[in-house]
């Protein structure tokens, strides 16, 4: 951790690159798959890519929130009630996600995978047909297709909460919470004793990506099929 | 449009003149409700087969663009639109079975000025795509076929029932 003389305050590195990155892309593949899902046409195609672009990306978020740095783990942040209580009652302490905020990510990422997986089988009665749409029968897949349509709402309601949240850190609690996740740093207070995380593990970081890619390569040339179809039929 | 020497007209043709003929007599007389239904659902199958074949031709596999084949897809989807396909909405046809359960809204016949307003559109745009594809550039064919996709999409959005 480094001391900031001059502002009196500790510099805690938060958050590393491979999750920085993976939230910031993510924020950009899944506004530019609403766009071009809304306004259909050729767009519908640029959907689909962008599509496997944020499966991809959340396949990498799963391995890295198993073996990441440890704010990026799954095992360090998933909340529990005595968490939220002690949260809401002032008396949490720590870095990373919040148990609030651990409840968003989570929820983010539960529909955000939902609709990545039904988009799999999707069919939009025009001429778009997900990767998987030949893998099961038309009356499946348009209920699916209904169903990805459906998650797009309850995803805008807990993206306006995130956001929400981040504007009532920075103008009522004066806690700026963009800034770390560009940076990677987090002001802490002098006496606050956190340490920073570990710097990332570059092979760690690259086999993540690697096996998130392959399985999004083999999903999009009809590999790994049986498996999803048999979790689509359950 | 492949012309079959023996009978001197192919099953495709067939099938469309049987279609428009069937979509001729309904513009008479809708028939039952069951019926209305059913020659849509019918109509917008035969549609979305073709502009599935166009998609595979100009966008997903452009090595395997064949014109005849393309120019007979706009023709069927050119035929269908024009064909007078809102006549196949009757009252009550937001209810009933056809091949299968219809998903029209009872918004259709509240929001008809925007309804005709899209019909007007996907007319517009199957006129235009069948006439690129007689010019046989695929850029031109692309961005038609993309118009009239966005007029589908629209009155999806607008008057079809989630599954």
């Amino acid at each position: 951790m480094e001391k900031n003389k001059g502002c009196n305050v500790n510099l805690c590195k938060v958050w590393d690159w491979p999750l920085r990155m993976f939230h910031w892309l993510l924020v950009i593949s899944v506004s530019a798959c609403y766009i071009t899902g809304l306004l259909g046409g050729l767009l519908t195609d640029w959907h689909g890519l962008l599509g496997a672009m944020v499966m991809g990306l959340l396949l990498f978020r799963i391995i890295w929130g198993l073996i990441g740095s440890s704010t990026a783990r799954f095992i360090n942040f998933i909340p529990t009630f005595s968490s939220i209580r002690a949260y809401l009652s002032g008396h949490w302490q720590g870095v990373g996600h919040n148990p609030l905020g651990s409840l968003a990510v989570i929820a983010i990422l539960v529909t955000l995978l939902s609709l990545a997986v039904t988009g799999l089988f999707a069919n939009d009665d025009i001429a778009f047909e997900g990767p998987l749409f030949h893998s099961i029968e038309k009356g499946l897949s348009d209920k699916l297709s209904g169903w990805h349509i459906w998650l797009v709402t309850p995803l805008l309601v807990i993206i306006a909460l995130h956001v929400s949240a981040l504007l009532f850190y920075l103008i009522v609690k004066k806690t700026n919470l963009i800034v770390p996740m560009l940076t990677g740093n987090k002001r802490l207070p002098v006496n606050d004793i956190t340490p920073s995380i570990d710097s990332v593990n570059k092979l760690r970081c690259l086999a993540s990506i690697v096996v998130a890619m392959a399985f999004v390569v083999a999903i999009w040339n009809d590999g790994f099929t049986g498996y999803l179809v048999l979790l689509a039929k359950m | 449009m492949s012309i079959n020497l023996a009978f001197g007209i192919t099953m495709q043709l067939k099938y469309l003149l049987a279609l428009i003929l069937m979509l001729s007599f309904f513009k008479v007389s809708a028939g039952t409700v069951e019926d209305q239904i059913k020659i849509r659902q019918s109509a917008y199958s035969l549609m979305g087969w073709n502009t599935t074949k166009i998609k595979s031709q100009i966008i997903d596999h452009p090595e395997t663009y064949n014109k005849d084949q393309v120019i007979a897809a706009t023709e069927v989807i050119f035929a269908i639109a024009n064909s007078g396909l809102l006549d196949l909405y009757g009252a009550g046809t937001h209810q009933g079975t056809g091949w299968k359960s219809t998903r029209l809204k009872l918004d259709y016949f509240q929001k008809q000025e925007e309804v005709k307003e899209i019909d007007a559109r996907l007319v517009k745009a199957s006129i235009e795509l069948k006439a690129s594809a007689n010019l046989g550039d695929l850029a031109v064919i692309k961005e038609q076929f993309g118009k009239l996709g966005a007029a589908c999409k629209s009155c999806h959005d607008l008057i079809r029932i989630r599954d």
